[in-house]
């Protein structure tokens, strides 16, 4: 990939969202002296004991920051996305919609005649209605929600509609990272992002709905990062 | 080295009581022909004895064709009579040496080893069974040789600490106390599960009258409590006998049981949180408990617990000081959630109150009774209470290197996570957490509570106070790697 050297926020980054609020975390170092990053492009693990002289809270330690050109601003995912959740909410429904309308029948005609089909097939197709309504405004509001960002020590997502995530995934804990194409994802062109930690809760994290190159790239930016990160093991 | 001789009856008499049924079924089928109970009798002795003799016959062979070795790096095992299994198992990956023993273990003098590597669900290897002197023998010499290992592997800098220090031994009144304080619900399953299969039939012979029941319900409720209390208590009793915790080297070896023997350890360097848990009763006391979290599966504890005890139960000065000289983290201040999130919990309690209410006047319409239905109104006095109390019990403390969290009335729980150990930070807001503006934030470790979901969380807090510490921590955890922390503190 040749925009490796250039930053990658300013053109070739996806669709930026128009930005949601001042991020409160200190920006990624691209507006520092470019010769400290693009020194080390490897970032010397930092085995030094000595604790940083500074010892603020925020304050980088610049020769252990990452290249720039690791980093990226806050993404969103593509768009084709949405289509892969409404289908599968669109499977959904119809399971849902056939479950219905077979009870509706069995319950509406009482237990010794046949099944009622006419009110089956009504209550059937309703449920089917609703829950693909449900499932588009769910897929459009969970698209608007995904965001991510590749910061200075960490990998930042959020997401969620009935439940808001937003996760800190630390370089250093980062254990492996995988990409993975399901079928619809391969029909739609796309692919998805899983990185592992040791964590139990957190333990994978996956971005879905980013196209095969993107998912390579952010695959390469990530290891890069999660090897040259501090600490010995991840545990 | 060899497994002990004697492990040979055991074992067949442990895997003759796991086909013992399979023994029966065929007993029943084969005599179903015969008239005789002499026959029968027959059939049964020449059946089990085949049996009997068919698993003796695989022991033998078990017991031949299974070897172990402490080689210089690994700590090996071959094993297996049809599928030979070779394993080496490298010193350092080992993580625990655990040592069990029943009351018939002990009475033939053997025990089972059972080594622990991180990560996977079940032990890594097991050996069943040496003597209990082996066993004791096979502990110290794993422990050494990690030790060799890591010393040489730093740059020298591990004095040899071979002292052993005793951290903590149960007293008599403290095993007592901890049988009054030990409630595990889980054993209410079991009751009301046999109590469901007995008690209709109970109920319809003494009460037919089926207004009695709502005195019943309340009734059987807190006599399953009470029952599910004693039974707890003794098992914790027994479970517990004669605990000891120490100190060796860099780990803590603890000991405990009466009935079964456990013996087990818990390297220093993979402690990843402490939890300090006190339940109401406790806390009216002012007794406590500390269980030391690692990662990976923590062995000897049952299906339900992943975690290590170190003080099953002692005075809450006692175990704060344990604590601290594990992980120094220092004076305490919980802060506490916005008030509003009692509104929340109070919906809550409300809802669930009112469906209480609810169902038993639909009960007593639907089944014609004259029952005071209405009595369970009283609940609803409760809710604000409740709510209260489940909001003044929670709280986090965000130190310089240590995250603190506090949740819970009836089993409070406080959780150390040193920044040193946090994993990925999490913040989740659901949609009535939203409407209010409040949001949890969730520190992941590696330790394996937070597979049943006993992660810290700090609960509830205001939204922007959680974007804050979520960020907070992050920096404290990329902080403490900095200055290179990835041990607890060696403390003399």
């Amino acid at each position: 990939m040749t925009d490796s050297d250039t930053p990658s926020d300013v053109d070739s980054g996806p669709r930026d969202p128009e930005s949601t609020g001042a991020a409160d975390r200190e920006q990624p170092a691209e507006g520092s002296p470019p010769s400290k990053e693009s020194g080390d492009g490897s970032a010397e693990p930092d085995t030094t004991k000595a604790p940083d002289a500074s010892n603020t809270r925020n304050a980088p330690d610049a020769a252990t920051d990452p290249p720039a050109a690791l980093l990226t601003d806050r993404r969103s995912l593509d768009t084709r996305v949405r289509r892969k959740w409404v289908a599968r909410s669109l499977v959904l429904g119809a399971v849902v919609g056939v479950g219905v309308g077979a009870t509706v029948a069995g319950v509406v005609s009482g237990s010794t005649s046949a099944p009622d089909i006419g009110s089956g097939v009504l209550a059937g197709v309703a449920a089917f209605v609703l829950a693909g309504a449900l499932g588009v405004g769910h897929a459009v509001l969970l698209f608007r929600s995904w965001e991510y960002e590749v910061r200075t020590d960490a990998l930042y997502l959020q997401r969620g509609v009935v439940t808001h995530v937003s996760t800190i995934v630390p370089f250093v804990r980062v254990q492996h990272i995988d990409t993975s194409r399901g079928p619809i994802e391969r029909a739609l062109g796309l692919s998805s992002l899983v990185v592992y930690t040791a964590g139990s809760r957190g333990a994978d994290v996956t971005i879905p709905g980013l196209t095969p190159a993107e998912a390579d790239d952010l695959q390469d930016r990530l290891k890069t990062l999660a090897q040259t990160a501090t600490g010995e093991d991840a545990v | 080295m060899r497994l002990h001789p004697l492990s040979i009856p055991y074992r067949v008499a442990e895997n003759s009581t796991q086909i013992f049924g399979a023994i029966v079924i065929a007993v029943l089928a084969g005599t179903s022909g015969s008239d005789t109970i002499l026959a029968s009798v027959a059939i049964f002795l020449g059946i089990a004895l085949v049996g009997v003799a068919a698993v003796s016959g695989w022991q033998i062979a078990y017991y031949r064709r299974f070897h172990y070795e402490l080689t210089a790096d690994t700590f090996d095992i071959n094993s297996g009579v049809v599928s030979r299994r070779e394993r080496e198992i490298p010193y350092h990956r080992i993580q625990n040496v655990d040592i069990s023993q029943n009351v018939f273990q002990r009475l033939l003098g053997i025990s089972e080893v059972r080594l622990e590597t991180a990560g996977g669900g079940e032990t890594e290897a097991k050996l069943q069974y040496v003597e209990r002197t082996e066993a004791e023998r096979l502990q110290e010499e794993v422990s050494n040789r990690k030790r060799d290992d890591a010393a040489e592997s730093d740059d020298g800098a591990n004095d040899e600490d071979r002292s052993t220090r005793t951290l903590f031994a149960i007293t008599p009144h403290e095993l007592g106390v901890l049988g009054v304080v030990s409630m595990d619900f889980r054993l209410i399953s079991l009751l009301l599960g046999g109590l469901s299969v007995l008690g209709p039939s109970i109920v319809a012979e003494y009460l037919p009258d089926l207004d009695r029941l709502f005195l019943i319900g309340p009734l059987v409720g807190i006599g399953a409590i009470v029952a599910t209390a004693l039974l707890s208590g003794v098992i914790s009793v027994l479970r517990y006998y004669d605990f000891q915790l120490t100190r060796r080297g860099e780990e803590y070896r603890y000991e405990r049981g009466l009935v079964q023997r456990f013996s087990g350890s818990i390297p220093i360097e993979k402690v990843q949180t402490l939890s300090i848990r006190e339940n109401v009763l406790a806390r009216r006391l002012g007794y406590a408990s500390l269980t030391i979290e690692t990662a990976g599966y923590a062995p000897g504890q049952g299906s339900g617990a992943r975690s290590q005890s170190a003080i099953p139960i002692a005075k809450r000065g006692r175990v704060f000081e344990l604590a601290r000289s594990i992980e120094p983290f220092g004076d305490v201040t919980f802060e506490r959630p916005p008030k509003r999130a009692r509104k929340r919990y109070a919906a809550r309690y409300l809802l669930v109150a009112l469906a209480v209410v609810a169902l038993s006047y639909v009960v007593t319409v639907r089944a014609n009774v004259t029952a005071p239905w209405y009595l369970t109104a009283l609940v609803l006095p409760v809710v604000p209470v409740a709510a209260h109390y489940k909001w003044r019990h929670r709280g986090y403390y965000l130190g310089e290197e240590y995250v603190i969290t506090r949740n819970g009335f009836w089993s409070r729980r406080i959780t150390i996570v040193p920044a040193y150990r946090v994993q990925t930070v999490l913040g989740t807001r659901t949609i009535f957490q939203r409407r209010r503006h409040l949001a949890s934030v969730v520190i992941d470790t590696a330790s394996s509570s937070g597979l049943v979901g006993e992660d810290a969380v700090a609960a509830d807090i205001d939204d922007e106070r959680a974007d804050r510490l979520r960020e907070a921590v992050a920096d404290r955890l990329q902080v403490a790697l900095r200055t290179g922390r990835s041990v607890p503190p060696r403390r003399d």
